[in-house]
């Protein structure tokens, strides 16, 4: 409140001061005399030239002059060509154009769109106007001025804006715009004030700080420029000497020594080439027959030759490059002229470091945790028909491509997003639940004695699947879109953020969990299922029907499958080999966590997830290798528990 | 004893007898040496469906005899392929260049040439140094000797280690079949030294040869097939019919009473398995300068699954259904997606063979395991018992 009443003030307090001046002047004079001194800077105004312009403008403290400005960034101004008149325009679609006096607001006439220029300052220019615009709109009355020239000020900062800032910050009251200038503060602080002990506190004030603003505010501070001489410099901030073969590599070193004129260049095999071929006299170069001169001592001794002849310069040995490299030393300045400011930027810096790499475990961690989810739902309907029923099902994968197709054929028909994937989720579960009801009895259920034959029938089974379905479809990507409240991400900080849909794919991940283990542990069907695969015989005889057992349990898996199938539909590409990518993954999941319960299928699929991800992390430009080796260790893993992490015991363990 | 394995086989004499007949056939019939009805490119489909045949003999060995489902072993096929791809491309890139660099005003040094062919056959991925792996490819005899040792020494590592551990049945076949992949996916990257997913390339070219043609280039490729196929054939006929052949057939059926009766069944099983390795390396060498081209894609799962499906459909453990059905299966392939086979005209739907051939062929699997377990080699069965009855 006191704080309009005071810019209300100074408002008044300026049209006192400079009212009854501008009223006396005409309307050629004032803020268009100003103008028209230096009319072709205006006209044609760059961003090297457009503050001489400026700061007169300013200087000149003119009530007109932050309207102006204003306008001119917006490109509103229009220059008449006939006297050069700057103007604006009442309605610039109209014709012909309405002029309107820059300083009374008067109309002055009409002018065709021909006989106008329209002002167009680039956007280098509409910066600086901005960055100048500041002092005003820091004191207009609207919080939303003063915040967009907050962010003038955070786009190209200045000097002179940071007395603006504090003065600001004396008097704001509005909680955005103070924590916006607190922000740019210490920035600004850093960048332009003059005194060390200032700008220290200033870096002091943003540890503990992992923002990227915060970061890029420090970094710049330890920029440092690389110098080599006889001797340290006396001068300037030293950061350190680098000692070259650990530091800098020789060749680099003697690079800098050459380029700053302290030895002679090294002449590399190619310009000796060069300069040879060069002197080539009557089928001779120094002596030498050009025929011969294919090995390097037979270059060499051709080169000294040219070089004793006077004909080319000499080239440095080995010991004269040593010789010059141990005689000079290398080292970096910071062009921070401040040991105090460097040594704390440097200190607040190596605090948010290691805070960053705390948060990037975090986020690491997370990453892993949702490959983990992937993994786990692309093995789970696995560890069921192969793990609990001990079928190789190589049709898996194409079981989850079928509910990503199903998802995809449902969102072309219901065009709602939420509810197309609300009806998706259960249809796929009843699509490949019927395909793998009708697999299990027409093929499978012939081959149970015959383990590895169905890994091949349901191979055959999988490219004639993967082939129908590209038939239908197309080779082409098909797009199965999240709704929009699984489209953004979840973001802690500037490290650690993490998209919705991976969270929406764990807990699915979760709820499959939790679903199942109730299903084979305390209902009657996942007794009898448990009964079963543990002795088909013994079941029969208490009054179970295997057959219906092994299509039901088969079943389950299949749509487990299909379900899956709609959720990594949701990010990954649904193409007709979508699941073949999955497949051999899913096997390994089911394989290292321990075949025969789900539970091992969860510890599999987190081990597998984790450790991919923190071989990605060990060389993050390159997930092939992380991958490569993931697998690697799996391998080597099942030489020593070969029955995977949770083995079964005794007679459930079956052989 | 060579009179006995024959006695006892009939199978060989007709066996080499059927081969050579083929590849006089071709030899009359190819462009270089004959009537020309034969085309280049379809003298080298036929070389390159022995050497698959060859693949196949090895995996019936390990699978048919010993009991081992492999789903990785186009990886030692593929393996082949890289060792001899090394020597081909460095041999023949090296020429090149050096006949480029002769050109300039001064003669070359051994170190410019190298440098040039490094950088000639590295640029594609961004390199200019000679990888480690490269060392041998100067020397056709080191080449020929990665061409056996690298598939021998993986399959032995990979062997030892999941023999040891007692990893049998389906755990084995997907751990091999998570080995391909992982090689495969290695192979993939760009700065493992092997040109990433560009693979080798140009092997055709042999070098030495360049005046002769690719008409007569091919036919000493087929020969150089037939000749290796024949030889493996009687080699694992005389292998499998002996006291080993026993033994390992007794671990295919029962590998707890073969350990019980004293045999060192790990010793047993990786032998095979090392010795298949080592023949799919050979196979794979052979091809790959037929195809013309190596990449990581060979590798892929889906290629030793293949494998296993010929020799399924073949008939297991009998060594000639093996190779009756990789020449089956690839040779059909060859024909219906290569767009020779007319197209069938429904009226209201026209069935093209290049789309519907893998359904066709994925439900001839399902067909064949269920109701033909012996595969087309039951087929012979079926005649030789009614020849005798």
């Amino acid at each position: 409140m006191i704080r309009r009443f005071i810019v209300v003030l100074a408002v008044a307090l300026l049209a006192l001061g400079h009212g009854p001046r501008a009223l006396a002047q005409d309307a050629g004079t004032g803020l268009q005399a100003l103008l028209q001194v230096e009319a072709d800077l205006v006209a044609n105004a760059s961003r090297q030239t457009v503050q001489q312009v400026l700061d007169r403008l300013i200087a000149s403290d003119l009530p007109e002059v932050p309207g102006f400005l204003t306008r001119w960034a917006a490109r509103e101004v229009y220059q008449r060509q006939s006297d050069g008149l700057f103007v604006y325009v009442a309605d610039p679609d109209a014709d012909p154009l309405v002029l309107v006096d820059i300083v009374t607001g008067a109309e002055i006439g009409t002018a065709t769109s021909r006989e106008v220029a329209q002002l167009r300052p680039n956007r280098g220019v509409q910066t600086v106007i901005a960055s100048a615009l500041v002092a005003f709109q820091l004191g207009a009355e609207d919080p939303a001025e003063r915040l967009a020239a907050l962010a003038a000020i955070d786009n190209a900062p200045e000097e002179s804006h940071l007395a603006l800032l504090r003065d600001l910050l004396a008097t704001e009251s509005d909680p955005d715009v103070i924590e916006l200038a607190e922000v740019l503060l210490p920035k600004l602080v850093i960048a332009f004030d003059t005194d060390d002990a200032d700008r220290v506190a200033a870096i002091e004030s943003l540890a503990g700080n992992v923002s990227l603003v915060a970061r890029a505010t420090l970094n710049p501070l330890l920029a440092v420029t690389s110098g080599v001489g006889v001797a340290l410099p006396e001068v300037g901030n030293l950061a350190r000497v680098l000692e070259p073969g650990s530091d800098i590599d020789e060749v680099a070193a003697y690079a800098m020594l050459v380029e700053a004129g302290l030895a002679p260049a090294r002449i590399s095999r190619a310009e000796q080439r060069d300069i040879l071929a060069a002197h080539v006299v009557e089928g001779r170069v120094g002596g030498v027959p050009v025929a011969q001169l294919d090995t390097d001592a037979a270059r060499d001794r051709a080169y000294a030759a040219l070089v004793a002849e006077g004909l080319a310069l000499p080239a440095p040995t080995e010991a004269d490059v040593t010789a010059a490299l141990d005689a000079h030393v290398f080292y970096e300045v910071y062009r921070e002229a401040s040991v105090a400011v460097t040594d704390a930027a440097r200190d607040t810096l190596e605090g948010i470091d290691m805070r960053v790499g705390a948060y990037r475990v975090l986020d690491l961690s997370l990453d892993g945790l949702s490959l983990a989810s992937i993994y786990f739902l692309a093995a789970i309907g696995l560890a069921i028909t192969f793990g609990v029923m001990g079928v190789i099902n190589m049709a898996h994968g194409e079981f989850i491509m079928i509910g990503a197709y199903t998802g995809y054929v449902v969102q072309t028909i219901v065009p709602d997003y939420t509810l197309s994937i609300a009806i998706a989720i259960p249809l796929a579960f009843a699509v490949t639940f019927a395909g793998g009801v009708a697999m299990e009895r027409l093929v499978i259920r012939w081959l149970y004695h015959r383990p590895l034959e169905t890994l091949l029938a349901t191979f055959g089974i999988s490219i004639a699947l993967q082939q129908i379905v590209r038939q239908i479809f197309g080779t082409q990507a098909r797009p199965l879109t999240p709704p929009d409240w699984l489209a953004g991400s979840v973001a802690i900080n500037d490290v650690v953020s993490i998209s919705s849909i991976r969270i929406a794919i764990f807990l699915l991940g979760v709820i499959f969990f939790v679903l199942l283990w109730l299903v084979l542990n305390r209902t009657r069907l996942g007794l009898e299922v448990r009964a079963v695969t543990q002795n088909p015989a013994m079941a029969a005889s208490m009054g179970i029907n295997p057959d219906r057992i092994n299509m039901l349990t088969f079943g389950l898996g299949s749509g487990i499958a299909g379900i899956a199938g709609v959720a990594i539909g949701l990010f990954a590409q649904v193409v007709p080999d979508l699941g073949s990518n999955y497949i051999v993954q899913s096997f390994m999941t089911v394989v290292v966590g321990g075949v025969g319960n789900i539970f091992g299928t969860l510890i599999g699929a987190g081990m597998i997830g984790g450790l991919q991800k923190f071989i990605e992390w060990l060389n993050p430009t390159n997930t092939l290798a992380a991958q490569t080796y993931m697998i690697l260790f799996v391998i080597l893993f099942i030489q020593f528990r070969p029955r995977g992490i949770i083995a079964l015991r005794g007679r459930a363990a079956g052989d | 004893m060579e009179r006995s394995i024959f006695a006892r086989n009939p199978s060989v004499p007709i066996f080499i007898g059927v081969l050579t007949l083929l590849a006089l056939g071709v030899t009359v019939m190819s462009e270089a040496y004959g009537t020309g009805a034969i085309s280049v490119s379809f003298t080298k489909v036929l070389g390159m469906t022995l050497c698959l045949c060859l693949a196949a003999l090895a995996m019936d060995l390990v699978w048919g005899y010993c009991g081992i489902l492999s789903l990785g072993h186009f990886a030692f096929f593929g393996l082949g392929g890289y060792g001899i791809g090394m020597w081909l491309m460095t041999a023949r890139t090296e020429d090149v260049v050096r006949a480029n660099l002769m050109g300039g005003v001064i003669p070359p040094t051994e170190a410019e040439v190298s440098d040039a062919t490094a950088a000639q056959i590295f640029s594609v991925v961004g390199a200019t140094d000679w990888p480690w792996m490269w060392a041998a490819s100067g020397s056709l005899v080191l080449s020929l000797l990665l061409v056996v040792l690298v598939p021998g020494v993986l399959a032995l590592v990979f062997g030892w280690l999941a023999f040891r551990s007692r990893v049998t049945g389906v755990y084995l076949s997907i751990l091999t079949q998570a080995m391909t992949l992982a090689l495969s996916l290695y192979l993939f990257q760009n700065d493992t030294g092997l040109r990433g997913n560009n693979g080798l390339s140009g092997l055709q070219n042999i070098p030495g040869l360049d005046t002769v043609g690719q008409d007569r280039i091919s036919i000493w490729f087929f020969w150089a097939s037939a000749a290796a196929l024949g030889l493996a054939y009687v080699g694992a006929v005389w292998l499998v019919s002996g006291k080993f052949g026993n033994i390992i057939r007794g671990i295919r059926d029962d590998e707890q009473r073969v350990r019980f009766l004293g045999y060192r069944v790990e010793a047993y099983k990786l032998f095979v398995f090392t010795l298949s390795g080592v023949i799919c390396g050979i196979a794979g060498a052979l091809y790959y300068p037929q195809a013309g081209i190596v990449n990581p894609d060979e590798i892929a799962p889906i290629a030793s699954i293949y494998l296993a499906v010929w020799v399924a459909i073949g008939g297991r453990g009998r060594l000639y259904g093996a190779v009756i059905g990789a020449a089956a299966v690839s040779l059909l392939s060859t024909y219906f997606t290569g767009g020779r086979a007319p197209d069938i005209d429904l009226g209201i739907y026209t069935i093209e063979w290049v789309d519907w051939w893998p359904v066709l062929l994925g439900l001839g699997f399902v067909l064949v395991t269920l109701f033909a377990p012996k595969g087309l080699g039951g087929l012979v069965d079926y005649i030789v018992r009614k020849d005798r009855a």
